[in-house]
């Protein structure tokens, strides 16, 4: 008895300290870049032989390429998921979900792949580039890499509003149209919300599909709008360039600091999403 | 017609277009995969050594690699788990702790996959010194699949109805005896169910590994729990960077096959076993 | 109450799992008289140290050599922090590497020679770029020239290609071009790493210049001679680079600590020998023994 509570007790507590532990790591180490640079961290100047470890261009990539991805994968997302939730027979919904689950499964590495491989090259020869590893591409490819999420999540939400808002709605002799965009939409919001708020997470994190195609450079565009230069992302940063530095500089610390942002965003964002999608919860009688 | 009537057309004709956009993606990427991956599908590649910087050969370590990473961190994850799962079900009392307790597994779902192999890097390799370790590869994969184990773990332990175990009790049992004999059987599958899908998740995780724990060339099957390995993940990494190099490419694609059907193994396997849970709670 | 068959499944499940963890343990024990020899560092030396090792392994089946690659940075970095036993580097030692890790005493060993080549995508070659003088080179990485159509070629916007920069290679590149290792590229339009990559992204493009080691030279990636003070164009031949002329060559190093273990040292050994040589060769280097 004793040892059993022992043994529950230990793995929730192992499971808490592997969190907390993780975070402090990430402070901790840190904290080095930060005293030596302060706020010169958010300048536009990354050049550790000069100890120039600024770190906007590396934000403006990942917002820029998430920013792109949502675009794109929202509005395609959504319809998609109407056509599922709403016109598609029900009796064809689980095979389409459990499709969209293995999609959803392959592993980034290979989006990678087939974005060196098709995208990259497709992107520069449609926009008649010298180079197709560019802004765009990354987002585009992460797109397509959060796409099932944003099906799978707001098929969900759409599917879960109760049958009988479209009965009384059909009653009404509304068209389809009017039901999604008038009653089903604004019922399902938050739940929408939510899987927006997930996909970015998960956009946000990517790295080895974006590492290969974005091609590196930590220079924010001129002008900055351009998508069709190169840039790079905090995550491609991290995978280039954490195992070149020498642990405990601060040119690793400076890398550190980027990724603890990194945490610190899509953390906040997947504990915000948890307040979107409810949760039945059962403490113990 | 009506602009209603117009616009619900309209309407209905882009979600179906929005619909076939995604079939066709879908159909290319699935394509592009089994298409090129077949090309260089043989017994030979399976169970050969790669060679000459994976441009020739097979790959037989790196398929070895992989599963010797996930099968360990399943080890290593499985235990802490359910028995997280067990305490947030029947031993939390504060709804405080309970929050808490949601945070922080959610937060753990959250850290994106290159943060855990710098995790693994500071700690493990450079704070305690294990070097590129294919055990600390495991023990970083197991990390990052705890919180979907302990969430799916969580939710079938939770939806036993209390009549078992108030039952339970009646009969005698204490509260271990009652997670044993009750509880755990009861949720198996949940855990099962969990565990599979963090799987097909970790096997092709490439940035939480590539730090810490896979070597380029050079190992066939570790001789210690401290040498690195080779992975698939990794090995697409390698080759994907020399991608107009023919043979390379080739080899990346086969690899990338092998992986995906690794992959589609374990979520497939969660699939059924998910299907089978349903089944069951509805008896 | 009891669910029977999910009881029965609970325990096959787990009697399987404890099978699959013994066959792992006496699978990692059984292995456990090999000695490992750890190599990591420059993607340019990679491929002889790959080889080698393949061959090696033949005669001594007991070692294993586990090659890593990641540039000559971090070769250096983690053979001072006791990671690996045998650094690849791609360019010389700096004092500040040597005087951080003073303690270890880093000790190397030149296994070959190899040239650093500007290159040009085949399309521009072919299109009369074939050689370049060291300021014009400059000029192109601080993007003072941007079209080809300024030194003598098309009417085409110049990707200029950059390296990470903790490359052996770009070090090497720019303390010549540049006068300063560690030079910044404002011009540089893309940024990669090893030289698989970036021989990757230069036959992906028509209009693209980059920097490579002599071995990665290929129909799709082109070397261009170089232009000394109005001197004829140097080609990065074989010949030039074993003379000395081409002017932009290396040492490709081996690197270890002072307390290299026996087989290590076999290892570097065989590297040095007829055998080891002769794989530098065919690798694309030049030798530096007979």
């Amino acid at each position: 008895m004793r040892i059993s509570r022992l043994y529950i007790a230990g793995s929730a507590i192992v499971s808490a300290i592997i969190v907390l532990l993780i975070f402090v790591t990430l402070i901790v180490n840190s904290s080095a870049a930060v005293a030596a640079n302060g706020f010169h961290l958010f300048t536009y100047e990354w050049n550790p032989a000069k100890d120039q470890f600024g770190v906007l261009p590396m934000i403006f990539g990942s917002g820029a390429v998430t920013i792109i991805a949502l675009c794109l994968a929202v509005p395609i997302g959504l319809m998609a998921a109407i056509f599922t939730s709403e016109i598609l027979n029900p009796m064809w919904r689980a095979p389409v979900k459990s499709v969209l689950e293995i999609l959803a499964g392959i592993p980034s590495i290979i989006y990678g792949l087939i974005g060196i491989a098709f995208f990259s090259v497709w992107v520069g020869d449609l926009f008649d580039l010298q180079s197709g590893r560019t802004i765009l591409t990354a987002g585009l490819l992460l797109a397509i890499m959060i796409l099932p999420t944003i099906i799978t999540l707001c098929d969900d939400a759409l599917h879960n509003v109760p049958q009988k808002y479209r009965e009384t709605a059909a009653g009404l002799a509304l068209y389809k149209y009017e039901i999604v965009k008038d009653v089903l939409l604004p019922i399902a919001k938050a739940d929408i919300n939510g899987a927006v708020l997930l996909a970015l997470g998960r956009a946000l994190g990517e790295t080895m599909a974006v590492m290969l195609v974005i091609g590196s450079i930590d220079r924010v565009p001129e002008p900055f709008y351009n998508a069709l230069s190169a840039g790079q992302t905090i995550t491609s940063k991290l995978g280039r360039e954490v195992a070149e530095s020498a642990f405990g500089s601060v040119h690793f610390s400076a890398l550190i600091f980027m990724s603890l942002l990194l945490v610190a965003i899509t953390v906040s964002l997947t504990s915000l999403t948890q307040f979107y999608f409810k949760q039945e919860q059962r403490l113990v009688e | 017609m009506s602009n209603r009537s117009i616009a619900n057309t309209a309407f209905v004709f882009l979600s179906r277009l929005a619909t076939g956009i995604c079939g066709f993606i879908l159909v290319f990427l699935i394509g592009v995969i089994v298409w090129n991956g077949m090309n260089s599908m043989n017994i030979q590649f399976l169970l050969s050594e790669a060679s000459n910087f994976g441009a020739s050969g097979g790959i037989l370590y790196q398929i070895v690699g992989s599963l010797l990473l996930v099968v360990m961190a399943s080890v290593l994850v499985m235990p802490v788990a359910i028995g997280t799962a067990l305490f947030k079900s029947e031993y939390i009392t504060s709804p405080a702790l309970f929050r808490l307790s949601s945070i922080l597994i959610y937060s753990l779902n959250g850290i994106p996959s290159v943060t855990f192999g710098i995790f693994g890097l500071i700690f493990f390799v450079n704070i305690l010194g294990t070097g590129i370790s294919w055990f600390v590869g495991s023990i970083i994969l197991a990390m990052m699949m705890l919180p979907t184990i302990v969430l799916t773990t969580y939710q079938s332990v939770n939806s036993i109805p209390s009549s078992y175990r108030e039952n339970a009790y009646a009969l005698g049992l204490n509260k271990w005896q009652v997670i044993v004999k009750v509880l755990l059987p009861q949720s198996f599958h949940g855990a099962v169910t969990g565990l599979l899908i963090a799987l097909a998740r970790a096997i092709g995780e490439t940035a939480p590994i590539m730090f810490i724990a896979t070597a380029f060339s050079g190992i066939t099957v570790p001789g210690s729990l401290f040498d690195p390995v080779v992975s698939l993940p990794t090995h697409i990494l390698a080759l994907a960077q020399q991608a107009t190099n023919e043979a390379a490419l080739q080899n990346a694609w086969g690899s990338s096959l092998v992986l995906l059907s690794l992959v589609l193994v374990f979520s497939v396997s969660a699939l059924l076993s998910r299907l089978r849970l349903k089944e069951i709670s509805q008896r | 109450m009891q669910d029977h068959s999910s009881t029965m499944r609970y325990s096959t499940v787990m009697s399987r799992l404890t099978l699959a963890i013994f066959v792992l343990v006496s699978a990692a024990c059984s292995q456990a008289d090999t000695v490992n020899i750890n190599v990591s560092g420059s993607s340019t030396v990679l491929p002889v140290v790959s080889r080698a090792a393949e061959q090696y392994a033949q005669e001594m089946p007991e070692v294993r050599v586990v090659v890593n690659a990641g540039g000559s940075g971090v070769g250096v970095k983690q053979l001072g922090s006791g990671q690996t036993d045998i650094g690849m580097i791609s360019r010389d030692i700096t004092d500040g590497e040597y005087e951080q890790y003073a303690d270890v005493g880093l000790k190397t060993y030149a296994i070959g020679v190899d040239a650093v080549v500007p290159v040009v995508s085949s399309e521009i070659y072919a299109a009369g770029v074939t050689s370049l003088t060291f300021p014009q080179i400059a000029s192109i990485y601080r993007g003072e020239v941007t079209n080809w159509s300024a030194i003598g070629g098309p009417d085409l916007e110049i990707l200029v290609i950059d390296k990470e920069a903790s490359r052996g290679t770009r070090q090497v590149f720019m303390s010549k071009i540049m006068g300063n290792k560690n030079a910044t590229a404002p011009g540089a339009k893309l940024v990669l790493g090893s030289n698989n990559e970036e021989q990757t992204a230069l036959a992906q493009s028509d209009a693209a210049i980059g920097m490579l080691s002599h071995a990665w030279l290929n129909d799709d990636v082109k070397g261009l001679s170089i232009i000394i003070a109005d001197g004829a164009p140097i080609e990065p031949t074989l010949a030039n680079i074993k003379n000395g002329q081409f002017p932009i060559t290396r040492n490709l190093l081996l690197v270890s600590r002072s307390d290299l273990s026996a087989p290590a040292q076999d290892f570097i050994d065989y590297i040095l020998s007829p055998e080891g040589q002769k794989i530098v060769e065919e690798s694309g280097y030049i030798r530096v023994s007979e």
